[in-house]
């Protein structure tokens, strides 16, 4: 939302010493964040008018010409212009190199096809000053060359951008009174005459004799108030240039009169109103929208409605949206003499939902779903009329007021009780010792009304209407009303005083932050943070059926349609980027998958239902030119998870990975458990997601780590033993398909006597035959009771040997 | 004896000239230096001369025996590495260890993480995907809130029974709040880290997937000042400075006043630069009194305990902490970007 200093000057006293900045700087400290100031003069910075001296054809281009332009410097301007209505001799708006127009373009000096072209020359939209894009602004005749537009036009405003969002809970404040009425607050300054006869109107008054407009609420809970006059005798022209020139610095495009009045009141008041063209329509009914209906909106766009929508309509058709868009069908047009005007109030929430679902966001609209006080209506009607006065002096008010309010309502529906509030209360959940007297000026002030005060200081606070439709109903609205005119900067910090006590420790964070500095700082796995979006085109790449997937209602982009139920897919992308900076790219990733099936987290408080299942995975992937990457991904597992004493297995897995390569997967099994699989991406796999290195990966389920880990108890030293040690060698060629882990399993569960079997050295090929492959283990005897002999282990070995002999056709080699 | 020391001098250095392997240099200097080496046994000869004579013999066979010592040490370096210590480079690099980076959106996550925990806040965790009741409505967002227009929201594709989408990539941390409250009660101190989602379009200062801390902490008597105090000794700790912090008026419907917390520009030091748009400040995120709604849905007695909570983009202190520019790098997992942290 844009406000205008005139425009609040004419309702507020603002002290010299506050200039613009400054009052935008107290502002936002106090009731809303201003984005930006803008002075005028500014905004039209580099753009001076200029005089035609000369227009010639353009030597490339048969719709332009080149003109020379007298901007009142030494040399005339060669400036390049395709509008037709240029003449020699008229004063034209000139932008010159560095100017930046209003809707972002900056002028430059440069060539057009070929002609040098040091500027340009305007139409209307080009500055911001109307919706003229047909031909070049012609000025005055009278007006100087060299001179600012602004200073020319008279324009001496300056414009403060609001930020939106901090209005969201002040509909109060969508007026240039509302926020008048503010700073005179925090500045202590005085309201003028205007603010003060403004806030004050008697409602309208009408003759008796006057005629009935025929109006009626079919859904008065959606329409807490409508009031409506009849104006006749108006003559459709251009507002006075004082109304125009406010209108424009507030953004709002100067229309007609009648339409410049509706929107003038609207940006003044917040109220925002309607006028119809009396003639075109018979009767006013507000009613929901019958499904199938059409109206073609200002904007020109038909628009079809339903039955969620409230519309005006006149008994045939519907000539607005109410509280969004007027329809073309009722609108004022040149020739309109009579005009209705409408100032209601329409519910919020309804009038939000018709915006949404029609698409369009208007500062009708705006306002209204933010639920604006009822008794604004009456207000801005009047202020119409006096308006319509000043612009049309002919003009008669031609009806009866009509002013149709919701039955057996306080207050429209908008009845708040007066608020308890003990004043000490305040001063303690600021942590700051304001002085009481200083608290309940700053409420007075605000507009509310201290109408009890006890002897232990707990006042009855009554809010003022235009604070009561949503905003302020608990006391705690009230300390912000306080804290925020003293300024939360004027509260001293202040630590709290609490009881000391040593926090809860979160196992699960402390776990993965030890995972991830053991993964990067140890392992030179480096850390990947990856969307938890997936996309039906990533899973076809690695062979996944995505119908399984959860899928977003509304994605903005066909990359994030679905949540990702692997860390793998993700982590592909990141190879397919690295792959040509890095021979290897060696990463990791902590997060979050998410199943189409209930997990165990509450969905609300009542307990019955729980949210889609999620759960915490950790991810490696090992991508090289090398053939070692599942060897090396393995490795980085068992690392990972000795540190943690745990002894992971490798089982093959049934079946594969969809984008596991056929026998190179397998299951990361610690303690008898399957936590997590390892695999070899398929070649044809890789080449689908355009990755031209061999890559192996690995996903882990972090709970299932956590709970492996927790069952390990606190880590305790164990002394090396009494007896010493005996180690033998034992290498062997066994069939390629006999696993290592049952060969080990053999080994270590053969005799008490072995405590430990390390694998040495494993390979396939050179002089070995095919399909064979060597084992080289050493074996490490130990007694707990007694020193070993050598021919007792001696013993054992050679059994050992025979029973691999025996159950694996394992050739024993000699050293 | 003179000759035979200078005969072994010149058959040790011709033999060393020849030798290639570490082990014949080994084996060579037991031969001839050893305990039992043909040097010694010369030496040892010493014993059985006249006085003067084993003077001068054994200050020969001495410096024979360091020139051999020499010749041997020389080799041997020769052979394990082709730097001698005649003419090694100290500037070379040496042989590096791998090691991996942590993203820095973790680094920070951490310090924080540490500095809360120091303080006597708990770690929290929730869900990713939310339900809408902890989203909003337990948040004192009800349906139709214009405030849900803030909030750019992915809804999950699922209906619940009365036909309303109510699965949500959570908007922010603030779900947890509740969770907590309703787990541990009051008194409580936490914060929660985590990513959040809104709807919109990807920038270099907007991405959909972002980074919130979330801070709750609920006492008797928990008041703004206590807020400022604890908002300011945070970015103080994560940037290592005294920092000047601005707090004003700001909407949030889950806290009553709610409050936007700015800190004066790390870059241009509160002068105006490009990074704050001249303000001098910049916006680090929203705060306030928890409201007594959502003390409520908490099952907390407002009346009884108050608290304060605030949120802030940890991925924002991290780009200001180390000078990033474009927010979308943090999930480019680019090596290059990475490697630096």
């Amino acid at each position: 939302m844009l406000l205008s200093l005139n425009w609040l000057k004419d309702f507020l006293e603002i002290p010299g010493k506050i200039d613009a900045l400054e009052l935008g700087r107290r502002l936002t400290l106090h009731t809303v964040e201003i984005e930006n100031v803008e002075d005028q003069l500014e905004k039209f910075k580099n753009v001076v008018i200029g005089k035609i001296v000369e227009i010639n054809p353009h030597s490339n281009a048969d719709k332009l010409q080149v003109t020379k332009v007298d901007v009142g410097g030494k040399d005339n301007l060669n400036i390049v212009c395709g509008a037709k209505n240029i003449e020699v001799g008229q004063m034209v708006p000139v932008a010159l190199p560095g100017a930046i127009l209003p809707n972002g373009i900056e002028i430059n000096e440069g060539k057009i096809r070929g002609e040098v072209s040091e500027g340009m020359l305007c139409a209307e939209d080009e500055i911001g000053l109307g919706a003229d894009h047909d031909g070049i602004m012609i000025l005055d005749k009278k007006a100087k060359k060299g001179q600012n537009l602004a200073e020319y036009l008279k324009l001496n405003d300056t414009v403060f951008e609001v930020d939106n969002k901090s209005l969201t809970n002040r509909p109060d404040l969508l007026s240039h009174i509302g926020i008048a009425r503010e700073i005179s607050v925090f500045l202590n300054s005085n309201l003028t005459k205007k603010f003060n006869k403004i806030n004050n109107y008697d409602i309208l008054e009408t003759e008796d004799s006057l005629k009935e407009l025929k109006v009626s609420i079919e859904n008065n809970d959606l329409c807490p108030r409508y009031m409506a006059i009849e104006v006749e005798g108006v003559e459709i022209k251009e507002s006075p240039k004082w109304m125009q020139d406010r209108l424009s610095a507030v953004g709002v495009r100067p229309i007609n009169n009648m339409v410049d009045i509706t929107n003038y009141i609207m940006i003044e008041c917040g109220q925002p109103m309607h006028a119809f063209d009396s003639s075109l329509i018979k009767e006013i009914i507000v009613r929901r929208a019958r499904k199938g209906e059409k109206i073609i909106t200002l904007d020109g766009e038909e628009r079809r409605l339903d039955d969620e929508m409230l519309v005006i309509a006149d008994g045939e058709k519907p000539v607005a949206v109410a509280g969004v868009m007027g329809g073309v069908n009722s609108e004022i047009n040149p020739e309109t003499k009579n005009v209705i005007l409408e100032s209601a109030n329409f519910e919020g929430v309804r009038v939000r939902k018709t915006s949404q679902r029609l698409g369009i966001r208007t500062e009708s609209s705006m306002r209204f779903e933010k639920s604006l006080d009822p008794n604004l209506c009456s207000l801005a009607i009047r202020r119409a009329w006096d308006l319509i006065k000043e612009v049309c002096p002919k003009a008669q008010i031609s009806s009866k007021l009509i002013d149709i309010k919701s039955k057996d309502k306080v207050n429209f529906g908008f009845d708040v009780k007066p608020i308890k509030l003990e004043v000490e209360w305040i001063k303690k959940r600021l942590g700051e010792d304001v002085d009481s007297n200083k608290i309940t000026d700053i409420l007075e002030e605000l507009g509310f009304g201290i109408t009890k005060e006890n002897d232990e200081g707990v006042l009855e606070v009554e809010v003022p209407t235009w604070r009561a439709t949503k905003d302020v109903s608990i006391k705690e609205d009230l300390l912000e009303e306080v804290g925020r005119i003293i300024g939360y900067d004027n509260i001293k910090p202040a630590m709290p005083r609490v009881e000391l006590g040593s926090p809860e420790i979160n196992q699960e964070k402390v776990l993965e932050k030890n995972i991830k500095d053991i993964l990067s700082l140890g392992l030179g796995l480096s850390e990947s943070y990856n969307y938890v979006f997936t996309s039906e085109e990533k899973l076809k790449k690695i062979n996944i059926d995505p119908a399984s997937y959860i899928r977003l209602a509304n994605s903005m982009s066909e990359n994030h349609t679905l949540l990702k139920q692997n860390l793998s897919t993700n982590l592909f992308d990141n190879i397919r980027l690295n792959q040509a900076n890095f021979d290897n790219v060696s990463l990791f990733e902590i997060g979050m998958i998410f199943m189409d099936f209930s997990g165990d987290i509450n969905k609300d408080d009542k307990g019955e239902e729980s949210l889609p299942y999620q759960e915490r995975r950790i991810g490696i992937i090992e991508a090289s030119n090398k053939e070692d990457v599942f060897r090396k991904v393995k490795g980085k597992v068992e690392s990972l998870l000795d540190r943690f004493d745990l002894k992971v297995e490798f089982v093959p897995s049934e079946p594969v990975l969809s984008w596991g390569q056929e026998g190179v997967c397998a299951n990361v099994k610690v303690l008898e458990k399957e936590i997590g699989f390892v695999c070899q991406v398929d070649d044809k796999v890789l080449k689908n997601l355009g990755i031209k290195k061999k890559v192996a990966v690995c996903e882990i389920r972090f709970s299932d780590l956590f709970n492996l880990i927790n069952m390990q108890g606190e880590k305790k030293y164990k002394s090396e033993g009494k007896y010493p040690a005996l180690e033998r060698d034992l290498a062997f060629v066994v069939d390629n398909k006999i696993l290592y882990n049952d060969i080990r399993h053999e080994i270590i569960g053969f005799s008490n006597l072995i405590t430990r079997v390390d694998l040495f050295d494993v390979y396939q090929g050179g002089k070995l035959e095919k399909n064979k492959k060597n084992l080289g283990f050493h074996i490490i005897y130990q007694s707990p009771e007694r020193t070993l002999k050598a021919d007792e282990v001696e013993n054992v070995q050679n059994e050992l040997i025979k029973k691999l002999e025996e159950k694996y056709e394992a050739h024993i080699r000699n050293f | 004896m003179k000759n035979e020391l200078q005969k072994i001098k010149e058959e040790v250095i011709n033999k060393i000239s020849k030798i290639k392997k570490e082990i014949d240099i080994n084996n060579l200097e037991i031969k001839y230096l050893g305990r039992k080496g043909e040097l010694t046994k010369i030496l040892r000869n010493l014993k059985n001369l006249g006085e003067e004579q084993k003077k001068e013999m054994g200050r020969l066979g001495n410096q024979i025996k360091k020139e051999i010592r020499k010749e041997i040490e020389r080799k041997k370096e020769d052979i394990s590495g082709y730097f001698s210590s005649r003419d090694i480079d100290v500037s070379l690099p040496g042989v590096k260890a791998e090691i991996g980076h942590l993203n820095p959106l973790t680094i920070v996550q951490n310090e924080l993480e540490e500095l809360f925990t120091s303080m006597g806040f708990m770690i929290l965790d929730g869900p990713e995907l939310e339900s809408d009741y902890y989203c909003f409505e337990a948040l004192n967002i009800p349906k139709n809130h214009p405030a849900r227009d803030m909030q750019d929201t992915f809804y999950i594709d699922k209906k619940n029974k009365e036909g309303d989408y109510d699965l949500v990539m959570r908007t922010h941390t603030s779900p947890v709040q509740v969770r907590a409250m309703q787990k541990y009660g009051a008194p409580f101190r936490g914060v929660v880290p985590g990513r959040a989602f809104r709807n919109e379009a990807v920038d270099a200062c907007h991405e959909h997937s972002f980074f919130q801390i979330e801070c709750l902490f609920i006492d008797e008597d928990i008041s703004v000042a206590n807020l400022k105090a604890v908002v300011r000794e945070m970015l103080s700790k994560i940037f290592e400075k005294d920092v000047t912090i601005r707090i004003r008026p700001g909407f949030f419907p889950f806290v009553e006043p709610g409050l936007e917390v700015d800190m004066s520009c790390t870059i241009c030091g509160g002068r105006g630069c490009p990074s704050c748009k001249n303000t001098g400040w910049l916006e680090m995120g929203g705060a306030g009194m928890i409201h007594p709604n959502v003390l409520r849905a908490g099952k907390i007695d407002p009346e009884k305990y108050s608290g304060f909570a605030f949120g802030f983009g940890w991925d924002r202190l991290a780009m200001m902490k180390f000078g990033i520019s474009d927010i979308r790098l943090f999930q480019s997992n680019n090596l290059k970007f990475l490697n630096q942290f």
